[in-house]
């Protein structure tokens, strides 16, 4: 009786410690648990609609097609990069954009953000007045600076008449839509500023108190210490702005609509796609432009990635190679 | 304590009779009660009158309830496209002509000749040139409402303002020629741009097509195979629209800046204010003008309409419109093609209703003051009480011209914007932008004719 006791205990006990043994080798487990819900998201949000796109970009797939699309190959790409006269002007336009709004929310984002790392009382509340603009709803945002930039009686204009300046036609010339559509960029600065302001708290004072000894002025702790040490910061909001400058779509949708204001000359690229699916119908044709810019995207920031070896100061790394 | 026993009383009766109804309108439908989606775009300020119309619709159809889901009109393209593409469409979808044309198409909804025939439809009771609007390859695909006439041949002008310039009110311009005249008379610029306008011609793909017909132009041949804008009369349109806006108006974008942020139908638009004195609009104008400003609507000392005019040095152009052309107007009720066969045959009746029934479109269209595509709702005596400017309308409505269009006239159309902006903007001449849109239109044209042939060979 005794026996078969015992023997139960040992198995038990033996059971136990296997289950302890398993759930320690297994102990990752979760941290899997935490990451599924993300990880389910991205599946069936990401992945899945990523790869059926791709699928559908080799396809004529229309409005209305029922059943498997019919397969064209490539027939898609040829027209993007021989017949559509929107592709290279869509382009053009976001190249455009990106070109002179990524740069301009950087310096923007990092001078605030300079500027916000001063010890002054009351900071926490200019930190917040700061902040304030990136928490306005985009419509929102845009709605309001559509009536900045009317010609007659907008914010804008007006100042400029002030200091004897001419009044620009910020939303009715062809040549000024690309600079409104930049200017409006910089609403959302704010995210770029916060992230800029993590890293300049992260930055160690006494690099900066041993400057100061050495009889550093502003401009060489601004120079020396802290652009060195923030280029991780400035390469990560660099890549994140470019990737959603290529992707800018609700901002001119509500500024200038579908057509993409006079001339086109706002016809960003990602209106060139909602275009093509939803005026066109042309759903496959737009799958295979969305393909093209997920491409062009992942070259730069490869080569971004790749190139930032050479720029982008890791402190640790650093120290690890010597 | 007399006047709670009176409210007690009166909330009992009001919750009895609630009771009682709801049962008795319950039990008016012996079968199975059928929900209809009613996808459309009359607006938030047009719900209560719709609503009125689908009360009408389920007393008469105790069985068929309609959901009334008026739509933003934000992001209106993908809306549309997604929901008549998904798996469970709405009952029943507002569509303009060109999305009726392309869901036809692609077999997204069905048909409705034969549910006419079963249902024994008069549909002669509609203008030829509204119904005819709806046929597809042979077939009809949707009731028209409201009408697709009157989008482009009246205009309103403030009278006020021609008389100051001394015009006579009652004598607005009825050509081309007379119009620059008060054009020329009432528009005050500075380096802002415009302070008072004239008029404004329009800078589009649409505005020139309107034009276009009142100078003997035609926008394409009546199988919609052939494009014609690009003739004689089309380059001489173009010519006069460029010239009137850079020489009178200051340009095209002293037009796009004169009314940016404005919006007629919220009453914030320069014609309210006394800067605005010609107003090409459509018929919904009417309702609109009512709604925001109904001093000024009864006031007809202050305003007058008018037929579009003409180019009067063109022996053959006459006082015409446009229907059908593109977006605005030629709107119908179309029967998506997924649903089970009771179902659309539910949405059918309603969209017969909303059509054809005297309680449907017919008194919609009277509650705003605008005309029905059915004939008879037109000659209805009572419009003379609520709109001061019937006969116009009655006349406008003659005057209008069915332009044919194909599915890919969404693309055409984007096409023919650029090329009239290109002509605004100076890149190039009026010749030489109809005939590059002309040509790139043509062949978009071809392929579309030659794939759908093919299919239907």
């Amino acid at each position: 009786m005794h026996a078969s006791i015992d023997a139960k205990r040992d198995n038990e006990t033996a059971w136990k410690v296997r289950l302890q043994e398993w759930w320690f080798r297994n102990r990752a487990l979760i941290g899997y648990a935490f990451i599924f819900p993300w990880f389910a998201g991205f599946i069936i949000f990401d992945a899945m609609p990523f790869i059926y796109n791709l699928y559908l970009s080799f396809t004529d797939y229309q409005i209305g097609t029922v059943g498997t699309p019919p397969w064209i190959g490539i027939e898609n790409y040829t027209e993007i990069f021989t017949d559509d006269k929107l592709f290279g002007k869509s382009m053009f336009n976001t190249l455009y954009y990106l070109g002179y709004s990524v740069p301009l929310r950087l310096i923007f984002a990092f001078s605030i953000a300079l500027i916000l790392n001063l010890r002054v009382r009351g900071m926490e509340l200019y930190r917040t007045l700061f902040y304030v603009p990136s928490v306005v709803p985009l419509v929102a945002a845009t709605v309001i600076f559509a009536g900045f930039l009317n010609t007659r009686y907008g914010f804008l204009n007006q100042f400029l008449v002030l200091i004897g300046a001419a009044p620009v036609r910020w939303l009715s010339s062809p040549d000024a839509i690309k600079p409104s559509l930049i200017l409006l960029s910089l609403w959302g600065f704010g995210a770029q500023m916060i992230i800029f302001l993590a890293g300049l708290q992260g930055i160690p004072e006494d690099l900066y108190e041993a400057a100061a000894i050495d009889g550093g002025t502003g401009w060489h702790r601004l120079f020396y210490i802290t652009l060195p040490l923030m280029t991780p910061t400035i390469f990560f909001n660099l890549l994140i702005g470019l990737i959603d400058g290529f992707q800018v779509f609700e901002q001119v949708f509500i500024l200038i609509g579908t057509h993409g204001g006079p001339l086109q000359a706002g016809l960003v690229y990602m209106l060139h796609v909602y275009n093509k699916a939803f005026r066109d119908f042309e759903f496959g044709y737009a799958a295979a432009l969305s393909v093209v810019l997920f491409l062009i995207i992942f070259v730069l920031t490869v080569m971004l990635v790749y190139t930032s070896n050479r720029w982008v100061f890791y402190g640790d790394a650093q120290d690890d190679e010597t | 304590m007399q006047r709670s026993r009176i409210f007690v009383l009166a909330m009992a009766v009001i919750l009895l009779l609630s009771l009682g109804l709801a049962p008795a309108l319950a039990q008016d439908c012996e079968g199975e009660v059928i929900e209809l989606e009613f996808m459309n775009w009359w607006g938030a300020h047009r719900e209560a009158l719709m609503d009125t119309l689908i009360g009408h619709f389920e007393a008469e159809n105790p069985c068929i309830r309609v959901i009334n889901q008026v739509q933003p009109w934000d992001n209106r393209a993908e809306l549309l496209a997604t929901a008549a593409a998904s798996s469970n469409p709405p009952g029943i979808i507002m569509s303009t002509r060109p999305e009726t044309y392309q869901f036809a198409l692609s077999g997204l909804i069905i048909p409705i000749d034969a549910y006419v025939e079963a249902e024994g439809t008069d549909i002669s009771v509609f203008y030829d040139g509204e119904i005819g609007l709806q046929y597809w390859n042979g077939e009809l695909y949707g009731l028209p409402m409201p009408t697709a006439g009157l989008i482009s041949p009246l205009y309103f002008y403030n009278k006020n303002m021609l008389r100051d310039a001394g015009f006579d009110p009652e004598s607005p311009p009825t050509t081309w020629q007379e119009m620059e005249e008060v054009a020329r008379a009432l528009t005050v610029a500075d380096a802002m741009g415009v302070e008072v306008l004239g008029t404004n011609l329009g800078s589009n793909g649409d505005a020139f097509v309107f034009w276009l017909y009142t100078n003997n132009g035609k926008y394409s041949s009546d199988d919609g195979r052939t494009l014609l804008f690009n003739s004689a009369e089309g380059v001489e349109t173009l010519e006069w629209m460029v010239n009137f806006t850079n020489e009178i108006n200051g340009g095209i974008e002293n037009m796009t800046d004169f009314f940016q942020d404005t919006n007629f139908s919220q009453g914030d638009h320069p014609f309210f204010d006394d800067a605005l004195a010609i107003l090409h609009i459509n018929s919904a104008a009417f309702g609109h003008l009512n709604n925001v400003a109904p001093d000024l609507y009864w006031d007809t000392d202050s305003w007058g309409v008018m037929i579009r005019p003409y180019n009067g040095e063109n022996p053959d152009a006459k006082h015409t419109g446009v229907t059908g052309y593109n977006f605005v107007g030629a709107w119908a009720y179309t029967i998506p093609a997924a649903h089970p066969p009771e179902k659309q045959a539910a949405a059918y009746k309603f969209a017969e209703f909303i059509g054809v029934h005297e309680l449907g479109g017919c008194a919609f269209l009277f509650a705003q003051s605008r005309p029905s595509p059915v004939k008879a709702c037109n000659e209805n005596p009572d419009y003379y009480e609520i709109n001061p400017y019937w006969d116009k309308v009655k006349e406008a409505l003659a005057v209008d011209a069915p332009v044919q269009i194909t599915p890919v006239q969404g693309q055409l159309a984007e096409i023919l914007t650029n090329s009239v902006e290109e002509a605004f903007f100076g890149v190039k001449s009026a010749e030489d932008a109809l005939n590059d849109a002309h040509a790139e239109m043509q062949a978009l044209l071809d392929e579309f004719w030659a794939e759908f042939d093919a299919n239907n060979m």
